[in-house]
């Protein structure tokens, strides 16, 4: 990876800066990172006024989607402390051609927004954007962790006893699976588990991981990951799935999961806030939240990651405003700043790992006081540039054929790994 | 030529708007994907690699499903919705002029319809769950439900039936319209040699509508092997196991999703040339003389 400056970083340094910006950050905001120029304190550049412009995925003026009122929430408490400066939310609706059009931007025609929202790994800017001493950095903002969501009523209704605490073995879950996959009198089928075909938990639970630790060699062919694997397999051998368990999208999934057609359903926790607008969805009485289940090694669980990056410029003033602006939106200040507007609006979605700055998550529900645990043994994906592509064009189609029973999950994985290991290389290059 | 210029020369003013919307908007694009397509090009940078991009598609077994699938839904596909415009129109034509024009317009409006919601209806009717709208009507005659696009075997068939399914209503409408001026003269010969309605329709229209054919057949094989969003609404951009990539699609998210352009354009030339190839068979094949 090259920075902007022209210094080659691994992903294991890239991490790290990460990793030193997140403690930075979560010490407090004098020990925010600084670029090449050093982001001035909020009171030194108070008097002069700055308009800076941050792009924010699935923001739309005048909607009442999350991601829009809690970033005009965001804006306005940030404005009633910093008064000369003008924030400028720009939309875009979330998928990989909204983040080309800014790459493009950001790292062609050197402009763009100041302050941008990023997932990382797969977006090319987010590994460029930002530099501090030679190294990529960003303002870690969350840490979203995929879990199991239970329909309690299910369990009661087919006598099977929730995890205690939320805790439970693999092979619990699957004897809890079996038994909440049923069909009822009126010929509804009832499902034990389904998932958004959107992760890979079940592969990291007896200890498999993508790649060692320096981000050099794929390792998802490990034993533990084909073990991994054979727990997902088993799964669809038992039939505790929907039988359309492979296409299913998320939405779908939810839908379902709401009608009381699958018992444990695994989503992250933005799913707490559907339910907990549905009147008929009391927590504790009708769902409740569980760990992943635990494999062979500590409890582990699958998450996604995202952060607050700012955009390399000349102008120093955009540019220092832009750092005072993303400390805020990390920081501690603005969780409380929100609660406190008319009517109260709840911050992001689930800044699980972030205490410094989650402390105000677990007050929300007590869903997520449990999610705001779970950061600490949530495996986070290292930012790989090809990662898409490994994953979307040859992993996922590889866990299919295991799932499907067309090859052995031993099989499946060692295809992958020379081609996965071809483009973990052209990243590292 | 000279004089030619200096007499029409204005004329050329009108139709520059459209030329220069040409150049720009559809040649350049072309012309660009054929340079791209010998770089390896990426968001930024990207240097001139030769063939190397095409070498690369062709190791790769992801690129060889995706031109498989391509060709399979576009042969099914193609020779489906020629036949069945064409019988729809000859059903339609012995109708009087209103019922004519009602019929054509019934098969033509679901035309307007967004492509995205008539394969999200496609999505729900080949759901795997035993409540799908397909699997609903198997169990009314006792047949168990099917996995259809839940299943790398059978999601490829779902896609493909679901485009055979819809009536091609721009086919049926070129059809009806030739059909309407076909020579009378020629059926009024046949039937006083006593040939029956199906003769007819075999031995005069469907050799006279051979125009048609062909220009339906060049325009329906490059829409089918641009086959792109029932494939990726359908089937979640694949299906199981890659068991629905069409080229298209694959280009889509290679390019957009992947950043590799310069792969992305080599993919978009191989199908260009497809597309050039079958055309000039097809034409080759079906080109006709007759006159009416």
């Amino acid at each position: 990876m090259e920075s902007d400056a022209g210094v080659k970083i691994d992903r294991r340094r890239f991490l790290q800066a990460l990793a030193a910006v997140g403690v930075a950050v979560a010490c407090g905001p004098a020990a925010a990172p600084t670029g090449t120029s050093p982001a001035p304190s909020a009171s030194a550049v108070v008097a002069k006024p700055v308009s800076i412009e941050w792009w924010r995925r699935n923001y739309t003026a005048g909607t009442q989607s999350a991601e829009t009122v809690t970033s005009d929430g965001a804006v306005k408490g940030f404005r009633d402390r910093n008064p000369n400066y003008t924030i400028t939310i720009q939309g875009g609706p979330f998928g990989p051609e909204t983040d080309q059009k800014f790459d493009i931007a950001i790292l062609q025609q050197k402009a763009g927004p100041d302050v941008f929202h990023t997932t990382g790994g797969d977006n090319a800017s987010a590994l460029t954007a930002t530099t501090y001493k030679g190294k990529v950095v960003a303002y870690p903002l969350w840490i979203v962790p995929w879990f199991e969501y239970i329909n309690l009523d299910l369990f009661k209704e087919r006598g099977v006893t929730p995890p205690k605490d939320g805790n439970w073995t693999y092979e619990e879950f699957l004897d809890a699976a079996k038994k909440l996959t049923f069909k009822r009198a009126d010929g509804k089928q009832i499902y034990g588990f389904a998932h958004a075909n959107d992760e890979f938990a079940f592969m990291l639970i007896d200890g498999g991981r993508l790649y060692d630790t320096a981000v050099k060699t794929w390792t998802f062919n490990s034993a533990e990951a084909v073990s991994g694997l054979e727990r997902w397999v088993a799964l669809a051998k038992e039939k505790v799935m929907p039988p359309d368990f492979l296409t299913l999208n998320p939405n779908d999934s939810q839908a379902r999961f709401i009608s009381g057609e699958i018992a444990i359903l695994q989503r992250p926790s933005a799913m707490i806030n559907v339910l907990n607008a549905d009147p008929k969805w009391i927590y504790g009485t009708n769902w409740d939240i569980a760990n992943f289940p635990k494999g062979k090694t500590a409890q582990t669980a699958w998450g996604g990651v995202g952060f607050i990056a700012v955009r390399e410029q000349a102008d120093a003033d955009k540019k220092a405003a832009a750092h005072v602006f993303a400390k805020y939106l990390t920081g501690p200040d603005i969780g409380p700043d929100l609660k406190k507007m008319s009517p109260p609006i709840e911050y992001w979605l689930a800044p699980a790992a972030r205490t410094s700055a989650a402390g105000i998550y677990g007050e929300y529900h007590p869903a997520k006081a449990k999610v705001a645990k779970m950061g600490s043994f949530t495996y986070v994906l290292p930012n790989v540039s090809t990662w898409s592509e490994i994953d979307q064009k040859y992993l996922r189609p590889a866990r299919d054929a295991a799932l499907e029973g067309k090859k052995t999950a031993k099989q499946a994985l060692d295809e992958v790994a020379p081609t996965a290991q071809k483009l973990l290389d052209e990243a590292n290059k | 030529m000279g004089a030619a210029l200096r007499r029409h020369g204005w004329s050329y003013l009108f139709v520059l708007p459209t030329f220069a919307l040409f150049v720009v908007f559809t040649l350049l694009p072309v012309v660009q994907a054929f340079v791209l397509s010998l770089q390896s090009a990426r968001i930024v940078g990207g240097e001139f690699i030769g063939l190397q991009n095409f070498v690369t598609l062709a190791e790769d077994p992801v690129f060889r499903q995706a031109l498989g699938n391509t060709v399979l839904y576009s042969a099914v596909v193609v020779a489906a919705q020629l036949t069945l415009a064409l019988i729809v129109a000859s059903l339609i034509q012995p109708l009087g002029p209103r019922s004519q024009t009602f019929y054509r317009a019934l098969f033509y409006l679901p035309l307007v319809n967004s492509a995205i919601l008539v394969a999200m209806v496609w999505r729900w009717i080949f759901n795997a769950n035993p409540y799908g709208l397909a699997n609903t009507v198997l169990g009314v005659f006792g047949i168990q439900p099917l996995l259809w696009i839940g299943s790398s075997d059978q999601a490829l068939a779902a896609v493909i039936l679901s485009a055979v399914l819809t009536i091609p209503g721009g086919g049926v409408v070129l059809y009806s319209a030739a059909m309407g001026s076909l020579p009378r003269e020629l059926y009024e010969a046949a039937e006083v040699e006593g040939a029956g309605a199906l003769t007819k329709w075999w031995y005069i229209t469907v050799p006279l509508l051979k125009p048609t054919t062909l220009y339906l057949l060049v325009v329906y094989t490059i829409l089918a092997f641009q086959v792109f969003e029932r494939v990726y609404v359908m089937t979640n951009g694949g299906g199981p196991n890659n068991a629905t990539i069409t080229i298209v699609q694959l280009i889509y998210s290679t390019a957009f999703q992947f950043g590799r352009y310069g792969l992305a354009s080599a993919m978009a030339v191989v199908l260009f040339i497809m597309a050039v190839a079958v055309a000039v068979v097809q034409f080759r094949s079906l080109r006709s003389d007759v006159e009416y």
